[in-house]
């Protein structure tokens, strides 16, 4: 699917619904949890508050903050009508013009509140859009999946880095700061470097000022993005020669991961794969510890344009299509050992899960 | 400046009591509570890209989600933070508050929370960064019981004048700031092309401990500037950046250029960033500011990133409010910090920019940094 293809889609469920237009509004704040729809309409990744106009003729407008970055989202976005603004809700004003009719907001509940507010003031009659920008975009674009690839080697090469540079007495902060200086060396726009480490890890958590010790797992999440596109790695490192209890459980862990790209088939429902993963776990004793507070998920989609399909969770009854993207990771505390890392983004296909890595997690150890 | 937001904030921001003591924030706390009389408690929001309040007044960065402090006028805050309870003895470390538990359903906690609380107002800080569902989940659940005033601008005007041990802070950054530059143009002397002189930079100020850095950079010649998107293989002259470094909590920021030759252009700037500097007094309003960039730039035009908005006021936040706007009413504070800027561009559409960081003293600007010049 090209971008053009999905738009069209966008404006086909914009035209079988009641609405004039869908704005799109996204704050600059880019999180790996937050999905933005103004990418999604426009592929412009913004530098501040930034929104999309999508009418029913097919036609976008996107307003840039600040209005100096004009200039590049015109490259990025060639046949879009760029307006330049210092304030989004002006600029939105005035690619709305004074009769815009029926309007579709999508983006509205994760925008600050005072960008909200006011967007709520301008258009009192607005209507929550996100499914119609959102679940084309469920699945990914060619351009997107091949940006995914890159981000995944960029990934591969963070956890060689990683290998070479954590060390006893190097603090999470330094090693975390290191990863993600790195992965901008290789073309990585920004990376979700989730890094801890300790003898026996509750959680994966960001990094902070403890230095690491002979010993200590270290846990953590590599999610470069490439283009504006991220892919995420999970792993786990031994500063040190890793017990045998640790590889006996480490291995049920990779077990489980593969259980559910067995499970990740067109057709399945996103749950599947999650029972997929529990089940291995279940079955060897760890029911309990397959439930908040140890774990949430086992998966997520992948932005920073779409976070579709979704979670990999009990409660998540997507169908799985082609071309979605997305992570499964077990990440599983197990109490003998604390937390454990693994995960692999996923590409659908029309033969089942495409497992982007060129190398699967395993145990790594350091020698120290 | 406006810059990329990174999706997770990974550098350094422990607690450290040597460099800001428990003392600080009870000075800067009771501050808070002498300018808001009335007020029972405070609630303080903070996400990753908005949290300079809450790092003023707990040391917490919320680095991954975020956070909410809850300060009553007597007795010990609670800090609520993204996550589960697994995510808390992580968080412990970059805060002096001891009582954390994770952020689940804000509004109620809240509103709880201030139930319990001796009769008084509640100020909410923060407020209009919250995401739109949870600020009206909030006024819903805090409205109906208490007066709830928003106490930003108060707490601004506790933050804009800089204490001492923050003068520190934010001379060690434009310290680590002055060796980022270095690096770049020595990079760029070298024949470094763009991405490694930036990379070299930002590298140089990571190694120092820097918590956060961040570039924008032109490729045709300072005409407009740009996020790192891919690299970029080429050299450019005149290379122009600008570079933002968070140390220890507090932001400074440069514009820098690097050129080999004559720069006509970059002296017609210096020379306006030279006046800006030298008129920098307490009370000096922005339309001053205005009239004397204006009669600066001659017949060049003023650079966008420069025309408009001339500075800001900075420390934990990088835009710290007031902006130097052209048409404003703000005006320069005795004891603030400001980040200034020039901008031109000559005839063939080519630009250049310089900044300062300048401390506002009885009798001046104190330069803190300067490219090129740090007292």
């Amino acid at each position: 699917m090209t971008f053009e293809q999905r738009l069209a889609e966008i404006r086909e469920r914009l035209n079988g619904s009641s609405l004039d237009c869908v704005v799109a509004v996204h704050d600059g704040a880019h999180f790996i949890e937050k999905p933005d729809p103004v990418k999604v309409l426009t592929g412009f990744k913004a530098l501040g508050p930034a929104a999309a106009v999508l009418d029913r003729g097919g036609a976008v407008s996107l307003v840039v903050t600040p209005r100096w970055d004009a200039e590049r989202a015109c490259e990025t976005c060639p046949g879009v009508k760029v307006i330049p603004a210092n304030d989004v809700v002006a600029g939105l004003e005035s690619a709305l013009g004074p009769s815009a009719g029926e309007i579709g907001i999508a983006g509205l509940a994760a925008a600050p509140y005072c960008i909200g507010k006011r967007l709520t003031e301008l258009s009192p009659r607005a209507r929550p859009a996100d499914a119609i920008v959102f679940e084309p975009a469920r699945r990914k674009i060619d351009t997107e999946i091949a940006d995914a690839r890159e981000a995944t080697r960029i990934a591969e090469l963070g956890f060689q880095r990683l290998l070479q540079l954590a060390r006893p007495g190097m603090t999470e902060d330094e090693l975390a700061g290191e990863l993600r200086w790195h992965s901008k060396s290789l073309g990585a726009e920004d990376n979700f470097v989730l890094l801890c480490a300790g003898p026996h890890n509750k959680a994966v958590a960001p990094s902070n000022g403890r230095p690491m010790q002979k010993g200590d797992i270290i846990v953590c999440e590599l999610t470069p993005s490439y283009r504006g596109q991220l892919a995420q790695i999970c792993r786990t490192i031994v500063l040190g020669k890793a017990p045998a209890l640790l590889r006996e459980k480490y291995e049920l862990v990779v077990t489980a991961m593969q259980a559910g790209f067995a499970a990740a088939k067109p057709g399945a429902v996103m749950a599947d794969v999650c029972s997929a993963i529990d089940a291995v776990l279940e079955a060897q004793g760890y029911g309990e510890f397959c439930h908040p507070p140890h774990i949430r998920r086992r998966g997520h989609g992948l932005g920073f344009g779409s976070i579709g399909p979704g979670d990999v969770a009990l409660d998540n009854m997507i169908v799985l299509e082609p071309d979605m993207l997305f992570m499964i990771h077990p990440n599983q505390y197990l109490p003998e050992t604390g937390y454990l890392l693994c995960g692999e983004p996923v590409a659908m296909t029309a033969q089942g899960a495409e497992v982007l890595t060129r190398q699967q997690a395993a145990l790594a150890e350091i020698a120290v | 400046m406006q810059t990329m937001h990174p999706t997770l904030l990974v550098g350094p921001a422990d607690w450290n009591p040597r460099r800001m003591p428990r003392e600080e924030f009870d000075e800067r706390l009771a501050a808070l509570w002498r300018d808001c009389p009335n007020a029972a408690g405070a609630v303080v929001y903070g996400n990753s890209s908005n949290h300079a309040a809450l790092a003023y007044l707990t040391n917490f960065t919320p680095k991954l989600e975020a956070a909410l402090a809850l300060i009553p006028r007597r007795g010990e805050a609670q800090l609520l933070i993204g996550g589960g309870v697994n995510m808390v003895a992580a968080a412990k470390p970059l805060t002096f508050v001891e009582n954390l538990a994770p952020l689940r359903d804000a509004a109620k906690t809240a509103a709880a929370w201030a139930r319990a609380l001796p009769a008084g107002d509640i100020i909410l800080i923060g407020g209009d960064a919250m995401p739109f569902g949870m600020r009206r989940a909030f006024d819903q659940a805090l409205g109906t019981d208490r007066n709830v005033e928003a106490a930003d601008a108060a707490l601004l005007a506790c933050m804009r004048i800089k204490r001492p041990r923050e003068l520190r802070a934010l001379s060690e950054t434009c310290a680590t700031l002055d060796a980022a530059v270095k690096a770049l143009r020595d990079a760029s002397r070298d024949g470094k092309n763009v991405t490694d002189c930036i990379l070299l930079a930002e590298h140089v100020a990571l190694q120092r401990g820097a918590q956060d850095v961040r570039s924008l950079f032109s490729l045709d010649g300072g005409r407009t500037l740009r996020p790192f998107d891919l690299p970029i293989a080429r050299q450019c002259n005149p290379l122009q950046v600008y570079l933002a470094v968070r140390h220890n909590g507090y932001w400074v920021d440069g514009f820098v250029r690097v050129v080999t030759t004559d720069d006509a252009l970059q002296e017609k700037v210096g020379g306006v960033l030279d006046a800006i500097v030298a008129s920098v007094t307490p009370k000096l309003s922005c339309r001053d500011l205005a009239r004397i960039v204006d009669a600066g730039r001659a017949r060049l035009r003023l650079h966008p990133l420069a025309d408009d908005v001339f500075g800001s006021s900075i420390g934990l936040s990088l835009d710290e409010p007031p902006m130097l706007r052209r048409d404003g009413d703000a005006t320069f504070a005795l004891g603030a910090v400001y980040s200034l800027r020039a901008g031109l561009r000559d005839e063939t559409g080519a630009g250049a920019l310089s900044s300062a960081i300048v401390a506002v003293s009885a009798s001046g600007a104190d330069v803190l940094w300067r490219d090129g010049v740090r007292s």
